[in-house]
């Protein structure tokens, strides 16, 4: 199949939306249901987080509005498509079974994000039927379209990994930076107590947060270890 | 119109076909795909610009019709549809797909309608420009990560944590002499990560015009003055 | 071994000649860079039209030439408010790149002039870039050719004084900050002048080849582009096209590069990027004698290290120790001396051909024996700067040519450096350089270069890191630089990498702008007023 590379999948799904427009409100223009869809996804950008943050297993996606194909001008023949098009596409980690894998990260998407769904997928064709996990699944399986080729210039591996290795390599390049020199004992000890404060196989964290866009706010830990425990080296709260 | 998240910049290229040759085209995919052709994605493996990247071939037939409400497609052509995660600024990314693997391009645009060829640089960027749709939401898990970092942070971790293993219980002097072969492991991979350099000054007003205008939200719930707007760079 | 591909030849007295010449090379060690503001558009052609009569062009020198060298030389660039103001038409402004009618100021974030290199820290003159309309740059053999040229060109500013003044606001070493001129010399040692800059590298070693030039045919040996064959040998390079430097001719992507409108205004020109560097020295030699003494090789193999080359030039990445870096400086001096103690005739020629091949060190060379880095860093600065096919990562064939990202990103490096040192550990005072780079293309080459190699790491696979020289590092809340590189170790050795840490920002933008060099034809078009793209 074509859709994943590895345990990577590529979903691409275009959503047909429904044609005409919104009951127009008292003082207000009313929008098509095209243009309301395409406001909807705008709206996302304002908030300081992406809703699909909350979405297990997500590495990258992308929602667009296609409201046509482009015109190569003549001698190509002129083609108009008769619908809009919420177009979804995701770069996910779905495991060795992709379907299975899709799947659950679609019930994910609902179960993190329903409100969002909900919102952005309520103009479109058929839609209105949806209202449990299942038949989110289903609706956006009709609508997926098969990938030719699926590239993974990446990992596949789950997001929480990739978000946990990249939290190391950032810490583990401070301590090699900070540590340069040290000897023996005191270096070992150094490395015990950078293992104790990063907890490599904990992915919960200390970790990278999804969508984090500064080191500021990059590092979360749901589960601090006590106070005694934790020995925050210089530079380590950048 | 975010095309950008971080270090990642979406594209989104939907390209014609005649219908016969996107059915050839199909199976020359389909051999690309194979192991034993891995070879043919090299350039792409090695230029190491992509997260991940799509095509999907879709017929006229092959537009989801989910009901008796929605016309029916009638196209004249197929349609190359290819989405792109990849680092960089869209010209660096035009600029060296076509300067270091135009062969590769031309196969896997092979006969689209109106392709230009992947050189000349010019009539392929118009191409690229004149069929590119906008994204309206991006997302990235890690706007700080370009996919040298994920890679290299999958290396750091492995060889991190089968060196914490390996040396639980070593002498000190035997520790250090571990921990300067894992330095030496992972020499390519000690560099850090920031958020992503400029890449399109646009790009930046408007994110800049973003954060004001949240920040004029917060302070006017808290009940202090809005802050001065408006975009301070022009392109 | 010919030229590959169909002969380019270029009309060089159509050309200005800090194009095809880097004036330093031959002997021109003081330069003199003024600024102009035009007010009217008349006088302004006139100014540009009287100037376009004394332009030093491009046409070769000496043996076998009309032309004899002269005492200095005069280049004219134009900004693209400059062009506005001499009363092109908005048809063809149009025409002309966008990073060039921005300006430099303008892509301040894309280059990374923040902090201090900000605008707000440049001499003053550089501070009203919608003023600044030409640049005149001035090359002589001696402080009194400068001197005549200068008094020329402010006889004729004199004479159209009714539309041209010349601009004041460059700093100068006696704290001045009104001088109507940039003065810049090349730096002497024992009352010689030397190829060397400030933090005392040699410097202007690489520049690239492209055809068309009539420079000497052993010249594509480090300046063009790698092929894959040896590149120690002549096989191993192809001179670049033509069109990677000048307007109008076929470029590396087999096309003639965007220009502005009409052709005659474009052809034979390019465009021209113009900063003035100041360099932290104290900062630096503080650095070097710290970390130094920590580095297993000690501070001179630490500089050659961010460097990619010894402070004598040598590319570290064929002389790995001081020990043959200086045993092969004294090889070169040897030959060179040779050539002037052997009497003409067959041995002269034998001596030159020996110092040829020493001198090719310097330049011949590439990393496919060093992609790990043990020899000259990934991060080092010439590495950084011109890859050299390295971005194949060993993967031969992966793309259609070895250096397909390289060959679009070179670009002609010019200037010279300014001020002097007065105390070795101080930052502050005159000291730096001008450096002026030439290509088609001011985006994809420069730009290019200073973002996406200077100031950040992924091409090389080394996150956000930077240049260890001119990267603009930042600091930690701390107050440190956080400028860091790793100096690669011997693969698989157990030996681990120096890691160079809290590298504070070496140097600073103190001013600059994009400009447009018209041929000679374009000038006078110009000056002429007679530009029309219909």
């Amino acid at each position: 199949m074509p859709n994943e590379a590895g345990r990577a999948y590529g979903l691409t799904a275009l959503c047909p939306i429904k044609h005409g427009a919104e009951a127009p409100q008292p003082g207000k223009p009313a929008r098509s249901f095209a243009a309301r869809t395409r406001d909807l996804l705008q709206d996302l950008n304002e908030a300081a987080e992406s809703p699909m943050a909350c979405v297990p297993n997500t590495y990258l996606c992308r929602f667009l509005v296609l409201d046509n194909v482009a015109y190569q001008g003549d001698p190509a023949k002129l083609d108009r498509l008769r619908s809009s098009y919420l177009v979804f596409v995701a770069d996910l980690h779905a495991g060795k079974k992709s379907e299975e894998g899709l799947r659950r990260y679609l019930e994910g998407m609902w179960e993190h994000a329903e409100p969002t769904v909900r919102s952005l997928w309520e103009h479109c064709v058929g839609f209105d039927t949806v209202s449990s996990s299942d038949a989110f699944v289903r609706y956006v399986k009709r609508c997926q379209v098969e990938n030719t080729l699926y590239f993974n210039g990446s990992t596949d591996e789950p997001l929480a990994e990739q978000l946990k290795n990249l939290y190391l390599k950032q810490e583990f390049s401070r301590f090699a930076f900070e540590h340069q020199g040290k000897k023996g004992a005191e270096l070992q000890a150094a490395f015990g107590q950078f293992l104790t404060r990063t907890r490599p196989h904990d992915l919960s964290g200390p970790t990278w947060k999804p969508g984090a866009r500064t080191l500021d706010d990059a590092v979360i830990d749901p589960n601090p270890p006590p106070q005694y425990l934790r020995s925050v080296p210089t530079g380590a709260s950048r | 119109m975010p095309n950008i998240a971080g270090k990642a910049f979406a594209m989104n290229l939907i390209t014609p076909i005649e219908r016969w040759q996107a059915a050839f085209n199909k199976i020359q995919f389909w051999a690309i795909r194979q192991p034993i052709l891995s070879f043919s994605l090299r350039g792409l493996v090695t230029l190491s610009m992509i997260h991940y990247a799509r095509w999907a071939i879709v017929q006229p037939t092959e537009w989801p019709r989910l009901d008796e409400s929605q016309p029916k497609e009638k196209l004249h052509y197929a349609y190359q549809l290819f989405f792109s995660n990849f680092n960089g600024s869209w010209a660096q990314y035009v600029d060296s797909f076509s300067v270091a693997i135009p062969s590769g391009l031309n196969l896997l645009w092979f006969r689209n309608v109106g392709w230009p060829k992947a050189v000349p640089e010019q009539p392929f960027h118009r191409y690229v420009e004149h069929n590119e749709v906008w994204t309206s939401h991006y997302y990235s898990a890690y706007p700080m990560a370009a996919s040298n970092d994920v890679k290299s942070a999958q290396r750091v971790k492995q060889a991190l944590t089968s060196f914490a293993s390996r040396t639980k219980d070593m002498e000190a002097a035997a520790f250090e002499q571990a921990y300067n072969e894992l330095l030496n492991e992972l020499q390519a991979d000690l560099s850090q990560m920031a958020p992503t350099p400029i890449v399109s000054l646009a790009n930046a007003a408007v994110e800049e015009r973003m954060r004001q205008d949240a920040e004029a939200g917060d302070e006017q719930d808290s009940g202090r003055a809005p802050a001065m707007m408006g975009g301070s760079h022009a392109e | 071994m010919s030229t590959p591909g169909s002969p380019v030849t270029l009309d060089l007295h159509d050309i200005q000649g800090n194009i095809v010449k880097a004036y330093s090379r031959y002997d021109y060690s003081h330069a003199r860079y003024v600024l102009f503001e035009i007010t009217d558009g008349q006088a302004g052609r006139g100014f540009i039209a009287t100037l376009a009569e004394r332009v030093t062009t491009s046409a070769p020198w000496g043996r076998g030439s009309t032309e004899e060298r002269p005492e200095s030389t005069l280049n004219v660039a134009l900004t693209f408010a400059g062009l506005r103001m001499l009363g092109l038409p908005q048809a063809s402004l149009l025409t002309f790149s966008p990073e060039f009618a921005t300006g430099m100021r303008g892509r301040g974030a894309i280059l990374g002039d923040d902090g201090p290199s900000g605008p707000e820290r440049w001499d003053p003159v550089w501070r009203k870039p919608h003023r600044i309309h030409v640049l005149i740059t001035i090359n002589g053999v001696s402080r009194d050719a400068i001197e005549t040229a200068y008094a020329f060109v402010t006889d004729i500013t004199g004479r159209y004084r009714a539309g041209v003044r010349c601009l004041t606001g460059h700093r100068d070493p006696e704290g001045r900050n009104d001088m109507p001129y940039q003065a810049a010399s090349a730096i002497e040692i024992d009352g010689k002048p030397t190829p060397k800059e400030h933090f005392g590298y040699t410097d202007g070693i690489g520049n690239p080849y492209f055809k068309g030039t009539g420079e000497h045919p052993e010249n594509v040996l480090g300046g063009g582009k790698v092929t894959r064959r040896d590149a120690t040998t002549r096989a191993g390079w192809e001179p670049l096209e033509t069109g990677e430097f000048l307007l109008g001719y076929k470029d590396e992507a087999q096309e003639f590069p965007e220009a502005p409108m009409p052709p005659l205004l474009g052809r034979n020109g390019t465009y021209m990027v113009y900063r003035k560097l100041h360099q932290n020295v104290g900062s630096f030699n503080r650095y070097l004698d710290a970390v130094g003494t920590e580095y297993p090789g000690g501070k001179e193999a630490l500089a050659a290290k961010f460097a990619g080359r010894w402070r004598n030039g040598a590319p570290v990445t064929t002389f790995p120790t001081e020990a043959e870096a200086e045993a092969f400086a004294q090889q070169w001096m040897a030959a060179k001396l040779k050539i002037q103690q052997t009497p003409k005739g067959p041995a002269r020629e034998e001596a030159k051909a020996a110092f040829a091949q020493l001198n090719a060190k310097f330049v011949a060379f590439d990393y496919s024996k060093d992609l790990p880095g043990a020899g000259c860093p990934v991060g080092a600065h010439i590495r950084r700067t011109n890859p050299r096919g390295s971005l194949e990562f060993g993967e031969a064939f992966a793309f259609d040519t070895r250096g397909a990202l390289t060959n679009r990103r070179r670009i002609l490096r010019r200037g010279l450096p300014y001020g002097s040192v007065v105390d070795p550990q101080d930052d502050t005072g005159e000291h730096g350089i001008v450096f002026m780079a030439l290509g088609a293309n001011i985006r994809r080459q420069f730009e290019f270069v200073q973002q996406q190699w200077v100031n950040y790491g992924n091409d090389f696979r080394l996150g956000n890191d930077r240049d260890p020289i001119i990267g603009n590092h930042g600091t930690t809340p701390e107050g440190k630089g956080d400028g860091r590189m790793t100096i690669e170790a011997e693969p698989g050795g157990g030996r681990p990498p120096f890691l160079c840490g809290g590298m504070p920002r070496f140097v600073e933008t103190r001013g600059g702008e994009y400009f447009f060099v018209p041929s000679i034809t374009a000038l006078r078009l110009i000056g002429e007023g007679m530009v029309d793209p219909t």
